[in-house]
């Protein structure tokens, strides 16, 4: 058995092991652990990671109806492998203490959403694993059908948009399946190797239905627009961790194959090459823009939501704008801030999403009109949030900023102004809008239903807290993460990105984020010197407060929070339009108008009157003949 | 290999002797059905391994063609013979108050059945089609409802007229060749059916032998007819029948009529068939005629598959068909305490989880999520009609695609509505351990195939490459005609 055969049985064994457990409280301390043996055997392989091995394959092959399907991780595989297992057990973690307890008391059944997220986590790995397209096709399935099943889990809601789901991520599994076959077609096998040979031999028209219909099937996951209406929904409502790990990692899984199938096998020159409108928009450009349209649609309608989760998915969702955007740049700088956000973006939004189900775990609700001053209750839930919404918005000294001080980087380096200035429109609404949040739950005054509140069990404190030091220790030793994503890079023909522990080394201005956060916290420690040393502070309560020139006492609770940003609003509001609900109403009424009418010609009372027709027409067509 | 015709006559004389036995002993009668029918599916498998690569003719009586009457058994004919005695097998009608005669009428049907399959003429063919078509008109009018009265009477009009124009096709074959024997004919196409004429005869062929094949635009009696009939019927009919008649076709377009123009009027057909059924499937409201659609869609599917040419194209058609002949059965049995409307079906898990788990089972293989066996079939047919480089084909794989999307939609749409908690609504009861063991039994077949799909594969192709051929046929038949 290789490492990868060991790596995918034992994950394949959770699934199972989980499944006989039951729904017990043991379940997820037991799959929390089977995570971290599957983190093992996955750092086993660290020489992917660190470019030392090329590929691992499995030992496992098929040849079925004469196409052979096989199995291998790379770096890349590596890269997005370690943060789904680290995802998945942090997120097990989370789940296995005090609000398993609550869910199974719920009505909830534990064993189902352990499965679920095992079977997530194995199907990941299957995906990542592919070593041809139909391999990749099969895990691309695996993926869907196990978030479908995690995001059932969920509320009425969730179910609802799980079904939406599976209507956009099946039709654009069909879009795929489609490509393959093109390409098998083209090609003569299903093989990587095969596919990267056809390319140059292609014509523009053929490689642009592929790359479309690729780019619409996988872009489903990764809720491009325009097919993001399912996502914010699903996500938010599938129970917490499970958002959590949704968050982290699922619609990611979109982005690798586009790397795989773009990137590797197409290659970002030829997308290039692909005129649209000669010589100023490619291929290349329009997914560019899809990314940054992405990135800002879903960030200011984050901005406008009143419930944590979704204002968070919603920003899973313009986060993965960012990926996409730095993966086409496909320098060494840019597409290594488009891999690198992957993993910032998983660990900070897993924080985040954990840090508002410790709130919902302690109040109920995460409704952003109904908390607020939770700060003196729930300090290190604070502290997670806080460190995650500075990810988030891409600031110093977290690792969220490495990742777009790369991506700006490149994109001012590569010529493209206005994709940059749409990155920046992004970037101002993130910052905006993660205020929001923190400002709503954590800030302001403590309303009276939340007095008793406490902070949240240590079951769920240790997962934020790990993964918040991650946060701030890759931001601070960026270099940790920049040599796994250099090994990603190399494994599917990017250019490698010279890096150092700091950061970015350049003559032309680099980046040495161990003297940026140093500086940082220096200034912080003379601040903090200079708060204690001059004395002449005074306390006050947290209800001591006054608003509009009035002093208002305990009894008058004030927390500005419902209409958020009316400035702001006034001036934006009118642009939510919708237009993207109209258009999928659109769709499925012109398919139901069809539907009638088919149904009306089913629902003939003379059905030999059609064959008459039938026989009259085809007997006229063999006359013509 | 004379006990070939064992599994026409074995089921036939039993039927007609069960009204008499049920003079004897009732219990005699209610067991003797599926006995004989466990003996003929016993003797047809017993028959596999000798038939191996090779096929059989058998000429009843010792005369040979053209004078006689002969069986032909490769590989697929026997396998759909055998389809037929496992499936009225599993499929047996239930007891009810009518129990004798639809005892009687399935072991007709399961004669008929096998006899269609393997008969080598066009006669005889035209026989036991007619034979089977009669025996469904009883079968289906079971339930004696007014609505079932009325459904069975405009199928009976629409099979009655398509079989009259499939007699005239044969008419028309008979007037230029002056043999029905479908070796001679497999000889004399070339030279006598190349022409308008052998394209008429096929073209009202395919139409009237395409009322049961679910063809577009005479399978306008499905909705009706699945919706009202009993549904170990309806299962019968959509899984076994269907494919019996597509059998003939094939077997004529592998013999007879290979033009081009004959798999073009084919490929539409399908065509139009898969988004005619699958669009009104998207919108029916009970759960028998969702799935009565969306058999309509998946014969269309097979229409397509099958008018590749070649060899790849009766592979394809061959995957695609045995695929629907597992599920589409087994979601009939599902079926039996799901009637009526979609919305009755909410929470039907709890009552049923085994029963709502197998639907979805079936469904992901139906609308082709690997590694079910279903996502080979379609890959199958995918990656053959990709490889004609020819538009029409590839408008066949965007249709296929799209009516997959579409099925997708409805099947899961009424799959997560089983997994809804709604307390105030009563779920529907709970099915029959009858029905589900044998559901069961189709579903776990399903996942057998999954596993052994590389041996399955090489089987079917192996099959499909022996059905394909015509000189096998014809040597077969009359080993003197060709060197």
């Amino acid at each position: 058995m290789t490492p990868l055969d060991q790596l995918l049985a034992l994950s394949a064994l959770t699934v199972v092991a989980v499944w006989m457990i039951g729904n017990r409280q043991v379940t997820g301390w037991n799959a929390t652990i089977l995570y971290a043996a599957q983190g093992v055997l996955l750092l086993m392989m660290a020489g992917l990671g660190y470019g030392d091995v090329q590929s691992i394959a499995s030992s496992v092959t098929f040849r079925v109806l004469g196409h052979d399907l096989h199995w291998r991780f790379n770096g890349l595989s590596w890269f997005f492998a370690l943060i789904t297992i680290g995802a998945a057990f942090l997120a097990s973690w989370f789940a296995s203490g005090e609000w398993g307890q609550r869910y199974r008391a719920a009505g909830g059944s534990l064993r189902l959403f352990h499965v679920a997220l095992a079977l997530n986590v194995f199907s990941m790995l299957v995906l990542l694993a592919s070593g041809d397209l139909l391999s990749l096709f099969i895990g691309w399935e695996l993926v869907s059908w196990a978030s479908f099943l995690i995001m059932a889990l969920g509320s009425a809601t969730a179910t609802r948009y799980a079904m939406r789901y599976v209507t956009y991520a099946f039709a654009g599994a069909m879009a795929v399946l489609m490509a393959l076959v093109m390409v098998n077609t083209q090609s003569g096998s299903f093989e990587f190797q095969a596919f990267r040979e056809a390319v140059p031999a292609m014509s523009d028209g053929s490689l642009w239905m592929i790359v479309v219909l690729f780019a619409a099937g996988f872009g489903v996951k990764m809720a491009l627009i325009p097919f993001h209406l399912w996502q914010a929904k699903a996500y938010a409502e599938t129970p917490g961790p499970g958002a959590a790990f949704l968050g982290a990692i699922s619609s990611r899984m979109g982005l690798f194959a586009l790397v795989v199938v773009l990137v590797q096998l197409i290659s970002v020159a030829r997308l290039a090459d692909l005129q649209l409108v000669f010589p100023f928009f490619s291929a290349r450009d329009l997914l560019s823009w899809v990314a940054v349209l992405t990135l800002i649609f879903a960030t200011f309608t984050a901005l406008r939501q009143h419930d944590a989760r979704r204002l968070l998915a919603w920003h899973g969702i313009g986060q993965g704008g960012y990926m996409l955007l730095g993966v086409l740049i496909a320098d060494d700088l840019g597409s290594a801030g488009g891999l690198m956000h992957v993993f910032n973006h998983a660990t900070y939004q897993a924080v985040l999403f954990m840090a508002v189900t410790a709130v919902i775990h302690r109040t109920g609700t995460s409704d952003l009109n109904k908390l607020g001053g939770l700060v003196t209750r729930m300090p290190l839930s604070f502290v997670a949030m806080l460190i995650g919404i500075i990810g988030l918005a891409g600031l110093p000294p977290m690792n969220g900023f490495v990742s777009k001080w790369l991506l700006y980087r490149a994109l001012i380096i590569d010529g493209s102004p206005l994709l940059f200035l749409g990155s920046v429109v992004g970037t101002l609404g993130t910052i905006l809008s993660v205020y929001k949040l923190i400002h709503n739950t954590f800030l302001g005054q403590l309303r009276l239903e939340h007095v008793e509140v406490e902070e949240a069990p240590s079951s769920m404190v240790w997962p934020m807290m790990i993964l918040s030091t991650i946060v701030f220790v890759t931001g601070y030793f960026p270099g940790l993460v920049l040599d796994w994503v250099a090994s990603a890079q190399a494994a599917v023909g990017l250019p490698v990105l010279a890096h150092n522990l700091g950061g970015v080394p350049s003559h032309k201005g680099g980046l040495d984020m161990i003297w940026v956060v140093s500086v940082l916290l220096a200034g912080f420690g003379i601040g903090t010197l200079v708060f204690f040393a001059g004395g002449r502070s005074k306390r006050v309560h947290q209800l001591d407060n006054y608003a509009g020139g009035h002093f208002l006492t305990a009894e008058t609770r004030y927390q500005y929070s419902d209409n958020f940003y009316p400035g702001l609003m006034h001036l934006i509001g009118p642009w939510y339009r919708k237009s993207f609900r109209w258009l999928e109403r659109g769709v499925v009424s012109t398919v139901d108008t069809l539907a009638q009418a088919m149904q009306g010609l089913y629902r003939v009372v003379h059905p030999s009157f059609y064959l008459l027709v039938a026989v009259v027409s085809a007997l006229t067509w063999v006359a013509t003949k | 290999m004379n006990q070939l015709a064992l599994l026409v006559a074995l089921p036939l004389i039993t039927a007609f002797l069960l009204p008499v036995v049920n003079r004897v002993s009732t219990l005699a009668a209610r067991w003797v059905g599926p006995l004989v029918l466990l003996l003929t599916s016993a003797i047809g498998i017993s028959l596999w391994p000798q038939l191996g690569d090779s096929a059989v003719a058998v000429e009843l009586g010792g005369f040979r063609p053209p004078l006689g009457i002969s069986l032909y058994a490769d590989r697929m004919a026997l396998l759909f013979a055998l389809a037929t005695s496992i499936g009225t097998l599993l499929l047996w009608p239930s007891r009810g108050e009518e129990w004798l005669r639809q005892s009687t009428l399935a072991l007709i049907l399961a004669a008929s059945g096998s006899g269609l399959a393997l008969s080598g003429d066009l006669f005889n063919i035209y026989v036991f089609y007619e034979l089977v078509a009669v025996v469904s008109y009883g079968l289906i009018a079971a339930r004696s409802s007014a609505g079932s009265f009325a459904a069975t009477l405009r199928y009976l009009i629409v099979s009655s007229f398509g079989a009259a124009l499939a007699l005239t096709g044969i008419a028309l074959v008979y007037q230029a060749t002056g043999t029905l024997n479908l070796a001679q004919l497999s000889r004399l196409a070339p030279t006598h059916l190349n022409n308008l004429q052998g394209l008429s005869a096929f073209v009202l062929m395919l139409i009237g032998f395409g009322v049961k094949a679910e063809l577009f635009p005479v399978n306008t009696w499905v909705p009706e007819v699945y919706a009202t009939a009993p549904t170990r019927v309806s299962g019968l009919l959509a899984g076994v029948v269907s494919k019996l008649a597509l059998l003939i076709i094939v077997r004529l377009l592998v013999l007879v009529f290979n033009q081009p123009e004959a798999l073009t009027v084919m490929l539409v057909l399908g065509m139009l068939g898969v988004v005619t059924g699958e669009l009104a499937a998207w919108r029916a409201r009970d759960f028998n005629r969702m799935i009565a659609y969306s058999s309509i869609g998946q014969l269309g599917i097979m229409f397509i598959a099958f008018s590749i040419p070649g060899e790849a194209g009766v592979f394809a058609g061959l995957a695609v068909a045995l695929h629907h002949l597992v599920v589409k059965p087994a979601m009939f049995l599902l079926a039996e305490r799901w009637q009526g409307s979609l919305h009755r079906l909410a929470g039907a898990a709890r009552t049923s989880p085994l029963g709502a788990a197998l639907f979805v089972l079936l469904a992901l293989s139906l609308i082709g999520v690997p590694p079910l066996p279903g996502f080979w079939a379609k890959l199958l047919v995918m990656v053959n009609l990709m490889a004609q480089e020819n538009t029409l084909y590839m408008a066949g794989a965007w249709v296929i695609m799209g009516g997959a999307a579409l099925e997708a939609n409805y099947l899961f749409r009424v799959a997560s509505s089983f997994y809804h908690r709604s307390d105030e609504q009563s779920s529907p009861a709970a099915h029959r351990t009858r029905d589900l063991a044998t559901a069961s039994l189709l579903g776990a077949g399903l996942l057998a195939g999954a596993v052994l799909i590389m041996p399955l594969a090489d089987e079917i192709e192996g099959i499909a490459s022996q059905a394909a051929s015509k000189n096998r046929y014809v040597q077969t038949v009359n080993p003197e005609v060709l060197p």
